[in-house]
């Protein structure tokens, strides 16, 4: 676990020099430092947290769902988020802090809304992954109405690039709203991980082995949605990193959650600190996040897919 | 001792269990019956995993019917008839997944539970399993490590749901000597369901031949295996015969369709 910290912690403190403008520590004037405070420690605090939450509400769905593929979004949140903050942009002026609570109180309805319908169709997992994909479809097709309404030259670019993310311009007190319901989701996930694992099983042996399987479900599904929520209200919407980082933690340590839980929540916020130290060195104006992620996260998932072929037993 | 009274349960309109009582003093009680008879699903409900809209279970004389998960998960350990597990965990840590129900859910397991399922896994005689995936096992593996799960939970009563499905002749006969040897060794009490009335007469002390939701007959295994309760639970005709001191049923009759 240590060294895995250690490896955050370097890209932590290189992502601080690296961007545009590369600092060395030691010639650095009052701009600079004012750059590196106020600009972009800021912004990769925002980066840590969000690629935390993210793959851990990745790692919390895959247990929950004893799916490989599931992500944060499998319940409709991210498609919620991406309503709200496409409905913000496109009924009212321009406000930074009305989209991010758009964005973050859609997500959480969406996820709601999930829960209620599935209810209607059966109890069971089956019934949740259906009604996420129902309410999912729903808000995409929202979404799609709104870009078809937004004025082309104005609003439908910021739509556009809302929905491919980017952490631009963060400064803290951006941060303000967004790190409570993210600090909960993640020391949330972050401490169930054992009942993770016993959640995994099925509900059918967790029952047995004495958990309460409703209210931990629940109860984990909250945080999952809390952080994402929050995460990608800060941002837009950022794909891949949820679903990848639990794979590559799972190279590292196994599925065991005690070990795999915290390890996936540090190559989350590694990986996205990755992206984003790219998404803004690359071109001299700043590359979509999501661009990024899809291009490296595709890539490796395949990779590990292809090395660990034959241990991904998956029964159903 | 293991005590169900009047037990009902249904699906909507459809009822799976009418009134089904029993008592299981010691050893290795075996349901018997066929198909759809409602075995898997009064298991479930001793185990937790089903609510009963009537009856009672008693075990040792405390009424178990409606505790809490937790602590009926601390009396009574339940393994599945499909393995369910989809992740790679090795054999070591499904057996240490047993301890669930003595581990405080935000700390896991502590050094002690790591011991006592090392200990089990000895015990099954499967420790060079440990740090196997359990998703890379055989049938018959897979079964002793649920069985090694179910010990290492440490209650009074073991439910283990066909413990032998889709397990070949020689695994069948390990995996319920390893059942009747921990029973016996110590002096848990296990209810398990089985369609081989064969192996309820080598590895059972008590039958319960169930039919549509009731218990038909039940006794020690060579009083309730007669021939006319096997034609009566299954429609066919079979004979009893004693072969070097055991005895078998055998079906001498083609059997219509």
């Amino acid at each position: 676990m240590n060294k895995f910290l250690l490896v955050f912690f370097s890209v932590f403190v290189t992502s601080l020099f690296v961007g545009r403008l590369l600092f060395m520590p030691w010639e650095m004037d009052e701009l600079d430092r004012s750059i590196l405070f106020d600009v972009r420690l800021p912004r990769i605090v925002a980066v840590s947290l969000a690629g935390a939450s993210l793959a851990l509400s990745g790692v919390t769905f895959q247990n929950l769902f004893r799916n490989y593929l599931a992500g944060p979004s499998i319940l409709g949140v991210t498609s919620g988020s991406a309503f709200g903050a496409a409905f913000a942009i496109l009924s009212f002026p321009y406000n930074p802090y009305l989209i991010q609570t758009f964005a973050f109180v859609f997500g959480i309805i969406a996820v709601s809304l999930a829960y209620k319908l599935s209810k209607l169709v059966g109890e069971g997992l089956l019934s949740l992954i259906l009604a996420g994909m129902v309410v999912s479809a729903f808000f995409s097709a929202l979404v799609g109405l709104t870009k078809y309404l937004a004025d082309p030259y104005n609003k439908l670019p910021a739509i556009v690039f809302w929905l491919l993310g980017s952490f631009a311009g963060i400064r803290w007190e951006d941060l303000k709203f967004a790190l409570l319901p993210m600090l909960v989701g993640v020391v949330g996930m972050l401490s169930l991980r054992w009942v993770f694992n016993v959640l995994s099983l099925g509900d059918e042996d967790a029952k047995a082995l004495g958990v309460n399987v409703r209210k931990f479900r629940a109860l984990a599904i909250v945080l999952a949605t809390l952080a994402t929520s929050a995460s990608t209200s800060l941002s837009g919407v950022v794909a891949w990193v949820g679903v990848v980082s639990p794979h590559i933690a799972r190279l590292l340590v196994g599925v065991d959650n005690r070990r795999l839980v915290p390890t996936t929540a540090i190559v989350g916020a590694s990986l996205l600190l990755i992206c984003d130290d790219v998404a803004r060195s690359l071109t001299s104006s700043e590359l979509p996040l999501s661009v990024i992620t899809n291009f490296i996260g595709a890539p490796i998932l395949f990779a590990i897919l292809v090395k660990r072929r034959g241990v991904y037993h998956v029964a159903d | 001792m293991l005590r169900i009274e009047d037990l009902s349960f249904s699906y909507g309109n459809r009822e799976i269990l009418s009134g089904v009582s029993l008592k299981l003093k010691k050893g290795v009680g075996c349901l018997l019956g066929p198909n759809g008879a409602g075995k898997s699903t009064l298991l479930k409900i001793i185990a937790g995993i089903l609510k009963p809209q009537r009856g009672r279970i008693l075990l040792n004389g405390e009424d178990v019917t409606n505790l809490e998960l937790k602590e009926r998960a601390k009396l009574i350990s339940y393994s599945p008839q499909e393995f369910s597990i989809n992740f790679p965990y090795t054999v070591f840590e499904v057996v240490l997944m047993g301890r669930n129900p003595h581990v405080n859910f935000l700390e896991g397991p502590k050094r002690e539970d790591e011991k006592i399922a090392l200990k089990t896994l000895k015990l099954l005689g499967i420790e060079s399993l440990a740090n196997k995936p359990f998703t890379s096992l055989s049938g018959g593996q897979k079964r002793l490590v649920l069985i090694a799960r179910a010990l290492a939970q440490e209650g009074v009563l073991m439910v283990l749901d066909e413990p032998t499905a889709f397990l070949d002749f020689r695994n069948q006969l390990v995996v319920l000597s390893a059942i009747e040897r921990i029973s016996r060794r110590f002096d848990k009490l296990v209810l398990l369901s089985l369609h081989d009335p064969n192996m309820a007469f080598f590895f059972c002390d008590e039958v319960f031949l169930m039919k549509d939701g009731k218990i038909i007959a039940n006794g020690k295994v060579e009083e309730a295996i007669t021939e006319e309760n096997l034609a009566k639970l299954y429609g066919i005709k079979a004979r009893l015969v004693d072969v070097c001191g055991k005895r078998i049923a055998l079906p001498v009759e083609e059997v219509m369709l």
